[in-house]
């Protein structure tokens, strides 16, 4: 947690680019001409150079990418400005009992297979420039008479010093499969028109530009996609900091509570606080969805004492209602979902204050104590501030999951909540909607995946915004000044 | 230079993986995604009949009619074991979700699969059934004609019609009701204000609130090109039907309360009378014993004048995925289950109200006090044909009159939002 | 003095009985979870929270009613059981080698993978999930509990922070000495730095063990049989809540709820201690 990434230096990726590739031209210029071979042959210098076994394993590379590229990449990157233009035709032939289907395209799968193969290709333009410098500075090695590695130590160099291209590469795979790949397609959905109108197998779809961007700005009745994302992105800032700040007090003050040395068994008190959160999120979720249904028994009861009337008489429940509307009016819903989340968090933040308020030295409380400070004092200016010092990194991140935290919202009122607001609903949203919940209904119920991903892409505007600020003003100032009282 | 090695591996990783698993561009064969699917009946034709060669099908089904669909399908593979050697994987599926299901991954989805009606042109668009080409002339002379029709897009049958009571009417519990009282709700929720019990309807739900709009005289239906609407309720006489729902919302007698919900206060006895379906005939027979009985819908006060309701009759359908392997097969399994003897077990079992003709008019479907509502509400009901974009809307127009209009909104705004909402381009 | 001492019990006596109040409320929901499953009411009872009579049948027919298509509660517990045995092995495995990596090891590119990393983080998961369906169908992965493997363990290296900040937390000298006796790098990890880990590893390992038991979102767009047998736990109970099933199955809903919670609240129990320092840990020291 000590590197922030405010500290990410674009400007020395440039320059170590830039770098790179004048020091290749130099390679190339200086290089004998198994060097200047190996852009060809991509094993050459390493057969010059006696590694046969390198030689011949960086030419089978370079074997199988050549076959990669003309039998899977070309075809499908000749489609990708069009994204396909052959839609699916069948004809059933009763004697097979079977239809024939013409050679249609997959508009998605071109644009999956097209990424893939960008990056494969991209990876081996990188291995192919990088080749031929190594192919250099081999010569150079051989020239100095010093002996060539053979194969046994470059595999073993991969044990020790390059150890941690043995721990990162597999782990790197992953993250390139699953999430980079994933992540740069539906980036590139937000340019496109694939929606329930254009799906395939059955239909296309194909580039529309910035088209998606502009929907998102435009604030009419029937599009109402501008008014429903101001309106949706205000409640999730809302609800993150709402979320985050209420539990982050409510499990200090709880924590301070039981630590107290007048408590008595505070282990227990702490375990039953900890149970409510061992039960898994989406069991408690539900059953508390359902303890507050319209018709639930937390309605039966507040009805029978009598508790429904009197907030009818004091206006907080329609005069219409014959219940307390927990998490279907749009103020009752958010008040009771921000309730129901210090409810969750609480025991969380309760066990990770434990843990540092033990930590806290000794002498900063002693030296309160001799000044005279009141309980109260001492924590607004010892407790406080040391907690805020330790844990402002775990709160910018805890700002960040709240903004992106589906399931509470989610469990809470789907199929629950019904908006009132037709510009809402024209856009498929709801009052109590977070960015992701949206985004999430957008594709599951309505199949519009292009505006959620431009949702998506302004998700990620928002938290990187939040981060960027939040780390150079709070974590810097923090480095700086060190935690005194 | 260091770099080198995790780039070589992903890429070779890469590469070796794609080309194990993806053939370019789009092939014929969409690559099976069952794991069961058998490769074992390639034999182009059956010229050699005494050959009994594998099929291998998918079917989804509601999960109340699983033990009732598992003995159909052996049923079905015992009928043609002479020329097919029949497996099947039965999977939930119910049938008001199944395109939400569906179109996630065509190809994933079941070879068979059955489906509330109102999502046939959303599946049909999305290009995920197969037209019906087998046996057409039998399928269209065995059902009823209104149950074809919503079967057709664009001239073509594109489904096999399953049952056809897939509408709502009105339960009641005859030993509060007389069958005088159930004619209009006015007569209802006196008697039921009496005895401190509850009469239910669901509001917030297109499906339901369409009914006072028919009963005004106002209209919401597909337009021509098949995706969005056309929709008049703002128009003259709209406030009127608005009023009378705000009215019935506010009375104390009235609660607006979901299918489930309903079954619930059925049973634990709060709920005397609601319009409801078939679905929960067999439930609310139970808990109401000797008093249960089901009427047309009611008549309702708008402007002062009694109005019929009107309602959405909807049908459940089978359909076989166009991405079938086996399309003959599956095509003849969907005839087998809809066949005259299907649709009566589907009655007799489910009580499942036949879109078959001839099992219609069995004197058990005719008896049923649920089948009986249902025929009696048909001439007061439309076929439930209107585009995607009419349900949010619909739906929260509902909840404003729930909540009983908080913010005050002019009656006329809220019509023109909602109408908006409806009739507002696609795509 | 004996009026202080009165003051004093009365304080110590508020001070528990606002704790039990505060506790109560806490764990009535957990009440009610434990109270349905014994219900003899298979919906919601909203009439009474205690049920008016108790029964064990929500438990046997989960256990033991195989002929239920809805719940197959024993197959999910299978399924979900060896999903996570698998995807916490191959998570824990990343996790710790990206860690220590990225903690121990200086080398070029490092800063800009651990940036990558941090950017990555801040895109919604939920966005890339069709695709993740789709990459996973074009390795014909879908349907299948190796595909629901891959997508929790494939980009788990992302999550190496708190390993990370523990690592960061090891004194430097005992691999230095290593190093100089002429140890490789990979000894020092394995016979060094992973024994002194053992807190950081129960954590990882307990954390990436629970994904699987608490996801309904991917699980429930890959395994899309429909086939009830092939789900895990989550997606089974949380399909049970449907408007169509929720009124005869929220009871045994509840017993579900019940049995997966001992196991989890056990594992919960284990790493609370090592949750608290992961979060604190590094930040404590460093």
């Amino acid at each position: 947690m000590t590197d922030s990434p405010a500290r990410a230096r674009g400007n020395n990726v440039f320059l170590a680019l830039l770098d790179f590739f004048r020091q290749f031209g130099a390679d190339f210029a200086r290089g004998d001409i198994f060097v200047k071979l190996s852009l060809l042959v991509m094993g050459a210098g390493c057969f010059r150079r006696g590694q046969i076994i390198k030689g011949l394993l960086i030419t089978l590379f370079q074997a199988v990418i050549i076959i990669f590229t003309i039998s899977f990449a070309l075809p499908y990157l000749a489609d990708f400005s069009t994204l396909g233009t052959v839609t699916r035709a069948m004809v059933y032939n009763p004697d097979t009992m079977k239809n024939e289907v013409n050679d249609y395209d997959h508009s998605f799968k071109i644009l999956l297979y097209s990424v893939v193969s960008l990056i494969v290709l991209f990876c081996a333009l990188v291995v192919w420039l990088r080749n031929l410098r190594s192919a250099r500075a081999l010569e150079v090695t051989a020239r100095q008479g010093k002996r060539v590695p053979s194969f046994i130590e470059e595999v073993k160099s991969y044990r020790n010093e390059r150890f941690h291209i043995t721990l990162l590469s597999l782990p790197c795979l992953g993250v390139v499969v699953f999430t980079v790949v994933p992540l740069i397609i539906m980036i590139a959905v937000a340019f496109t028109n694939y929606d329930q109108q254009h799906m395939p197998p059955g239909a296309l779809f194909t580039w529309v530009g910035l088209a998606n961007f502009k929907a998102l700005f435009s604030n009419s009745i029937t599009l109402s996609f501008g008014y429903a994302f101001f309106k949706v992105l205000r409640w999730t800032l809302i609800w993150a900091f709402a979320a985050t700040f209420t539990c982050y007090i409510g499990g200090i003050l709880l924590s301070i509570f039981i630590n107290n040395a007048k408590t008595k068994c505070k282990q227990l008190w702490r375990t039953l606080f900890v149970i409510s959160i061992a039960v898994p999120q989406f069991v408690t979720l539900l059953v508390v969805r359902n303890f507050f249904r319209n018709q639930g028994i937390v309605n039966t009861y507040m009805s029978q004492w009598g508790i429904t009337a009197f907030l009818q008489k004091i206006g907080l429940v329609s005069e219409s209602l014959t219940f307390i509307p927990f998490l279907t009016n749009p103020a009752w819903a958010m008040v009771m979902i921000i309730l129901i989340n210090i409810w969750i968090g609480v025991p969380y933040l309760m066990l990770i204050a434990t843990g540092i308020l033990m930590n806290i030295p000794k002498e900063l409380y002693e030296s309160a104590r001799i000044d005279g400070a009141s309980p109260f004092k001492t924590f607004i200016h010892v407790t406080m501030p040391y907690m805020l010092f330790v844990t402002a990194p775990y709160l910018v991140t805890s700002v960040v999951s709240n903004i992106n935290n589906f399931n509470v919202i989610f469990l809470l009122t789907q199929d629950v909540y019904i908006t009132t607001d037709q510009k809402l609903a024209n856009a498929n949203a709801k009052e109590i909607d977070l960015l992701v919940t949206w985004l999430y209904r957008l594709t599951q119920e309505y199949y519009n995946y292009k505006m959620a991903s431009v949702i998506g892409i302004m998700v990620f505007v928002v938290c990187a915004v939040f981060t960027l600020l939040a780390f150079n003003i709070v974590l810097k100032r923090n480095k700086e000044d060190k935690f005194q009282l | 230079m260091k770099k080198r090695i995790p780039a070589l591996l992903l890429a070779l990783t890469l590469c070796f993986t794609l080309f194990g698993c993806a053939s370019p561009s789009g092939s014929d064969a969409p690559s099976g995604s069952s794991p069961g699917t058998s490769p074992g009946g390639s034999s182009p034709s059956d010229s050699t009949p005494a050959e009994v060669k594998d099929v291998h099908l998918r079917v989804w089904g509601a999960e109340e009619d699983q033990v009732m669909l598992k003995s159909m399908l052996d049923a079905f593979a015992d009928a043609n074991k002479a020329q097919i050697n029949f497996t099947y994987d039965l999977g939930v599926q119910g049938e008001g979700g199944t395109k939400d299901t569906v179109l996630v991954d065509i190809e994933a989805a079941a070879d068979v699969y059955a489906f509330a009606h109102d999502q046939i042109g959303e599946l049909y668009k999305a290009g995920a059934l197969q037209e019906v080409l087998d046996n057409v002339a039998d399928i269209k002379s065995r059902n009823v004609s209104s149950s074809v029709e919503a079967a057709t897009v664009d001239g073509k049958l594109m489904a096999y019609p399953m049952t056809a009571d897939n509408g709502y009417f009105m339960f009641y519990n005859s030993s509060y009701f007389t069958e005088d009282d159930v004619k209009s709700f006015d007569g209802m929720l006196a008697k039921a204000e009496a005895a401190g019990k509850k009469i239910s309807m669901e509001l917030t739900s297109g499906w339901y609130n369409y009914a006072f709009f028919k009963a005004g005289g106002l209209n919401a239906s597909l337009n021509d090109d098949g995706v969005t609407n056309d929709c008049d309720w703002n128009g003259p006489g709209g406030t009127d039907v608005l009023q009378a729902m705000l009215d019935l919302a506010k009375h104390p007698a009235f609660v607006s309360l979901g299918s489930d919900e309903f079954k619930a206060g059925v049973i634990d006895g709060s709920v005397i009378a609601g319009v409801s379906g078939t679905w929960n005939a067999g439930a609310v027979a139970e808990a109401w014993g000797e008093s249960y009985a089901a009427s047309k819908l009611p008549t309702v006060a708008i402007a002062g004048e009694q109005k019929q309701l009107g309602s959405f009759s909807g049908y459940k359908l089978i359909g076989v995925n166009a991405f079938c392997q086996e399309t003959g097969w599956a095509m003849r399994l969907a005839d087998y289950l809809t066949n005259y003897d299907n649709s009566l077990r589907r009655f007799n079992e489910r009580q499942q109200g036949p879109s078959n003709t001839l099992a219609a008019a069995s004197d058990a479907v005719k008896s049923d006090p649920a089948q009986l509502a249902i025929a009696t509400q048909m001439q007061f009901a439309t076929p439930q044909i209107i585009g995607g974009n009419y349900w949010s809307p619909a739906q929260t127009l509902g909840e404003i009159i729930v909540q009983g209009n908080p913010s005050g909104t002019p009656l006329q705004t809220l019509l023109d939002n909602a109408v908006a909402g409806i009739t507002a381009p696609v795509g | 003095m004996k009026k202080r001492n009165v003051t004093k019990a009365l304080s110590l006596t508020t001070r528990h009985l606002f704790l039990a109040v505060l506790s109560f409320i806490w764990l009535i929901p957990i009440f009610w979870l434990v109270a349905n499953s014994f219900s003899v009411y298979p919906g919601i009872n909203i009439r009474a929270f205690i049920p008016e009579a108790w029964t064990l049948e929500n438990y046997r027919l989960l256990l033991f009613n195989s002929a239920d298509t809805v719940a197959r509660f024993p197959m999910w517990f299978k399924n979900t059981l060896v999903i996570a045995v698998f995807s916490c092995a191959i998570s824990s495995v990343f996790v710790l080698m990206v860690s220590y990596a990225m903690s121990r090891m200086r080398f070029r590119g490092r800063k800009l993978l651990m940036n990558i990393g941090v950017l990555l983080g801040l895109f919604p998961g939920f966005l890339s999930m069709i695709a993740v369906y789709f990459i996973l169908k074009s390795l014909g992965l879908t349907n299948n509990h190796w595909g629901l493997v891959m997508v929790y363990s494939g980009s788990s290296g992302l999550g190496y922070l708190i390993a990370k900040g523990f690592f960061d937390t090891i004194s430097e000298t005992l691999s230095e000495s290593a190093r100089i006796e002429g140890a490789t790098e990979s000894q020092v990890f394995l016979k060094i730095i992973i024994p002194l880990s053992r807190p950081i590893i129960v954590y990882t390992v307990i954390a990436s063990f629970l994904a699987p038991w608490m996801d309904f979102v991917f699980a429930r767009i890959i395994l899309n049989s429909g086939m009830a047998a092939d789900w895990t736990v989550s997606i089974g109970l949380y399909n049970m809540l449907e408007r169509e099933l929720i009124n005869t199955y929220f009871a045994r809903f509840c017993a579900g709820g019940v049995l997966i919670s001992i196991p989890i609240s056990v594992l919960f129990v284990i790493m609370q201690k090592f949750y608290v320092e992961g979060i604190t840990g590094g930040s404590v020291k460093g």
